[in-house]
């Protein structure tokens, strides 16, 4: 008789084992390991410093962050020195550069120099790109420069308008999400003017509206926050999906006289 | 002669649900007997036709039987797998339980509630109650419908026993076919039963066609009974319930499959010499899988697959004792862990499925403490005195779940709820043989699944997509009822009134800062605590055994919300009376004549966009014949419903869709 009783403790201990030990799934995203590709090297002209040109992924129209490594004629690693990125198209009639970010710092971050250059265009029939690599060093002076191949994305992830209010021409460039997901997102892009052929300064005084739309399904997301500057052009805020498949997020780009152009990029995931 | 008949009968209010143990019924309890009622020699006994008297259409399903019952209205979005509500209560507000198991449904859109996974076949009856006598089941303000499932039996000689049934309606078509087989021992017993249903569109009182209100279904139940020792018995059951191609006309999907797995085990020891008299322990688990499927639909802007998936397992332990003379205490402790996930997936042509979660996985944990103590206070007056402490932890179990709501700010998911509830009933004979009962209390219940964490969840009533809301309070009743009934052998009369008032309301408000998701949605209402909801209504019945062969029953029922601003509340059924008299032609023939009156609902809630519904009247005929041979009883059951093929709908009815017109059913069975 006391079996039962036994019986029954147990199958209560049990269940309330069951109830207490079924844990919550997390899922844990792993650390992205980040690959370096060696694009080009070679020496810079008229120094005996040797660069090296990576990056992670290939380049393509948009932002594309390059690392420069640096070594003096015995192979060893420079650790402190100033580079400078010099894009150049050569399409023949003419010549333009692009907007770039050079190393911020003197010194190295991992063992390179880490920059950005806004490629404005594929290389293809209408030109090609090269890229000269400026750098100073070990009190020598010189100049790499190599022919770069840049594809166009499948997503457009550069856009540019003709401002409404000054008739300038102005590059807008999709930095982040890179992996968007459902849910909030940082958005981060960054606007350069066209003041010339070569200069692309970055624009640090607009004020941006996001406007993120399911275009097949005809509806937003809510709760976004407008990217604000955060300084070298560069602007961040918060994009929400509220479901994976394409998405457009609407820009509304405004500076102190007023609407200057819109444009969206495609998000699609 | 003691052959057991295919399906049972049906009666109302007449058996207490405690009776068996010579216990103090409790006048909140309403019960429907619904077990197989041995054809014994005795005929014509009062009891015997009560339980007959419902025993309506009997190739009706579990749904249409409870409708019948004056406190049960269903929300109808199509033939098949309706919402049952108490009193006007829905929802999250009733506790809907399966033999005292939790089942969540798997299905966003509530097309699937626990009612669906029992057929009339493996059903022993229902018990519904209302206001505070539901703690024991759990913590709703609405009351509690559970449903007993039939047992396996022992016999003092082995005994196979069993039945075959078959039915049809035209009205749609519909077939349905049934098998029972029992194997009765002295030390144990098995049961087993199918029933399978396959229903066409069926056609309204217009003579028109209903499309997308087809439905199929099979559902096997296999009930095993052990006895361990004198008093002990061992109890397993499995219920197997699959549906597939369930039309919902009221809706934009149908559903394409929903399949359900339902099994338990339990120990029940009854025994009056002990201290505790009946004591059960039991353990269950259940998984419900259920996809919407828009296949069948044509033009529309978007195709897409809803599945939803739903698990639970859980245990009580309930024990009922006599702590003093004329005093009874039942106790119940009960646990359990439901885990829901369900997602939307839309197709496009040539671009990226578009996914979501509609319900980010989330678990419910739920344990609760019950007490019911009964005292006869002297020969006149009678105490019972209900309470409940009932704790849920709702979290979302995934950080893609967690990613998603941070859309809406949502940061902090999880949440806990204690919800106690109380309720005082006294009774007493005020006169001669009236009774007058008078009952007061509080309860709560926590938001469901979709009020806390619905993500886009469209709602075709109102036509607004809703989002849950992680923040909210739970909603808290505070409730009154009083009863006078008169009983007895020939008239028994009862009327009820009731009204509570519930605070933190819980209803979506439109919140014009977001944008629909559905395409051809008004807008996004979020889901919030109003200030509060007054319910009131009232019930009545009537049973008159005219003659020994001529019953008269009558049911008649009044329900009346507001919310806080004065504005009716939605889906408020109007009031509405069935009535039916039976005469019996010798032994084994009876003819019942049956109106169904429902007035028009013209308080229709404005905010939800509900419209006003007309009065209707309906006429049905019905009539059964049974023959008995020396080892078998074949029944015959026969009738006409809606005579006069009126084109009507009920209030509750989602998308003005109209109900069946005349339909003539017939249904023959043969036990042995």
């Amino acid at each position: 008789m006391k079996k039962y009783t036994w019986l029954t403790l147990w199958a209560l201990f049990l269940t309330t084992l069951l109830f207490t030990t079924s844990c919550d799934s997390d899922d844990v995203a792993p650390m992205p390991t980040v690959e370096y590709k060696k694009l080009a090297e070679g020496n810079a002209a008229g120094s005996d410093i040797k660069v090296e040109l990576y990056s992670t992924e290939d380049l393509a129209t948009g932002y594309n962050q390059l690392y420069v490594a640096l070594f003096d004629a015995a192979g060893k690693r420079i650790e402190q020195g100033s580079v400078s990125l010099k894009p150049q198209m050569d399409m023949g009639m003419m010549k333009h550069a692009a907007p770039v970010e050079n190393p911020v710092s003197e010194q190295t971050k991992n063992g390179y120099f880490p920059g950005a250059v806004v490629f404005t265009m594929p290389s293809g029939e209408m030109g090609s790109w090269t890229l000269g690599i400026q750098v100073q060093a070990n009190g020598q002076t010189g100049t790499f420069t190599t022919p770069v191949t840049i594809k166009e994305p499948a997503t457009s992830r550069l856009k540019s308008f003709v401002s409404k209010t000054d008739g300038a021409k102005y590059f807008v460039v999709y930095l982040q999400p890179q992996k968007p997901k459902v849910g909030v997102n940082d958005i981060e892009i960054a606007v350069y003017k066209a003041n010339s052929m070569m200069d692309y300064p970055a624009v640090t005084n607009l004020s941006l509206v996001l406007e993120p739309e399911m275009p097949t399904m005809g509806h937003g997301s809510p709760n976004n926050v407008n990217p604000t500057h955060a300084g070298g052009g560069h602007y961040k805020g918060k994009a929400n999906f509220t479901m994976t498949g394409l998405w457009y997020l609407h820009l509304t780009i405004n500076d102190a006289t007023g609407e200057a152009g819109k444009l969206h990029f495609e998000v699609n995931f | 002669m003691k052959t057991p008949l295919l399906l049972g009968a049906l009666a109302l209010a007449a058996v207490p649900v405690l009776a068996q143990q010579k216990a103090i019924p409790a006048d909140s309890v309403r019960t429907i007997v619904l077990q197989e009622v041995a054809v014994v020699t005795k005929r014509h006994d009062h009891q015997q036709h009560l339980q007959n008297f419902y025993n309506a259409n009997q190739a009706a399903t579990t749904e249409e039987l409870m409708s019948r019952m004056p406190e049960l209205s269903f929300i109808r979005r199509g033939s098949y797998g309706m919402e049952p509500t108490i009193r006007a209560y829905s929802g999250g507000q009733v506790s809907v339980t399966l033999d005292g198991m939790r089942i969540q449904g798997a299905c966003t859109d509530k097309m699937d509630p626990a009612t669906i996974y029992i057929e009339p076949l493996n059903l022993q009856r229902i018990e519904v109650q209302t206001a505070g006598a539901s703690s024991m089941q759990g913590a709703a303000i609405g009351g509690s419908l559970d449903m007993k499932l039939a047992e396996a039996e022992l016999s003092d000689e082995r005994k196979l026993s069993g039945s075959v049934s078959s039915g049809y309606q035209s009205a749609a078509h519909a077939m349905l076919g049934g098998l029972r087989l029992s194997y009765a021992t002295p030390t144990w017993g098995l049961r087993a039963s199918s029933t399978y249903r396959k229903a066409q569109n069926y056609r309204n009182g217009h003579g028109e066609k209903v499309l997308y209100s087809q439905y199929e279904k099979a559902n096997y139940a296999l009930n095993g009974k052990f006895l361990l020792q004198e008093d002990l018995v061992l109890k397993a059951d499995l219920i197997i319930d699959d549906g597939w191609n369930i039309g919902f006309p009221a809706l934009p999907m149908d559903v394409g499959q929903a399949n359900a797995r339902i099994g338990s085990v339990s120990l029940v020891r009854e025994n009056s010499d002990r201290r505790w008299s009946r004591v059960e322990a039991r353990l269950y688990a259940n998984r419900i899988a259920h996809s919407m499927d828009d296949s069948a639909r044509p033009d529309l802007p978007v195709r897409m697959d809803m599945p939803g998936l739903s698990r639970t397992s859980g245990m009580y332990l309930e024990g009922t004792t006599s702590p003093g003379h004329h005093q009874q205490l039942t106790v119940r402790a009960d646990a359990s862990a439901s885990y829901l996930s369900a997602s939307m997936t839309m197709y496009q042509e040539g671009q990226t499925p578009m996914y979501m979660l509609t319900w980010p996985d989330n678990r419910q944990l739920q344990s609760g403490i019950a007490a019911q103590y009964s005292f006869q206070v002297g020969d006149k007056t009678q105490l019972q005195l209900n309470s409940r402490v009932n704790l849920s932890d709702f979290a979302i179990t995934t950080g893609e779940g967690r990613s998603q709501l941070s859309v809406f700010g949502y940061e902090n998911t999880a949440r806990q709820f204690v919800i106690p509830s109380l309720s005082l009933q006294a009774s007493r004979m005020v006169y001669k043989k009236l009774k007058a009962s008078l009952s007061g209390g509080f309860n709560g219940r926590t938001p469901t699944a979709s009020e806390l964490y619905g993500f886009y969840l469209f709602t075709q009533f109102d036509g607004f997509d809703y989002v849950g809301n992680p923040n909210m309070k739970s909603e808290k009743s505070l409730q009154s009822e009083f009863t006078l009934s008169w009983q007895e052998p020939r008239v028994r009369l009862q009327a009820t009134g009731y009204v509570s008032r519930v605070q933190d309301y819980i209803v979506g408000t439109y919140d014009p800062n977001l944008s629909a998701m559905t395409i051809g949605a008004r807008g996004v209402k979020v889901y919030d605590n109003t200030p509060y909801a007054l319910l009131a209504g009232a019930e009545a019945s009537a049973v008159y055994n005219i003659t020994g062969y001529t019953q008269l029953v009558s049911t008649l029922r009044y329900n009346y919300g507001r919310n806080a601003d004065g504005e009716p509340l939605p889906m408020i059924p109007p009031l509405r009376s069935i009535t039916s008299l039976r005469k019996y032609f010798g032994d084994n023939l009876w003819v019942q004549g049956e109106t169904e009156l429902a007035a028009a609902q013209n308080r229709n809630s404005e905010s939800f966009r509900e419209r006003p519904t007309k009065a209707f009247m309906l006429w049905h005929l019905r009539a059964g014949y049974q023959r008995e041979t020396e080892n078998k009883v074949w029944q015959l059951n026969t009738g006409i419903e809606n005579i006069f093929d009126v084109h009507y709908r009920e209030h509750l009815d989602w998308g003005r869709i109209a109900r069946p017109g005349r339909n003539v059913f017939v249904q023959v069975s043969m036990g042995f």
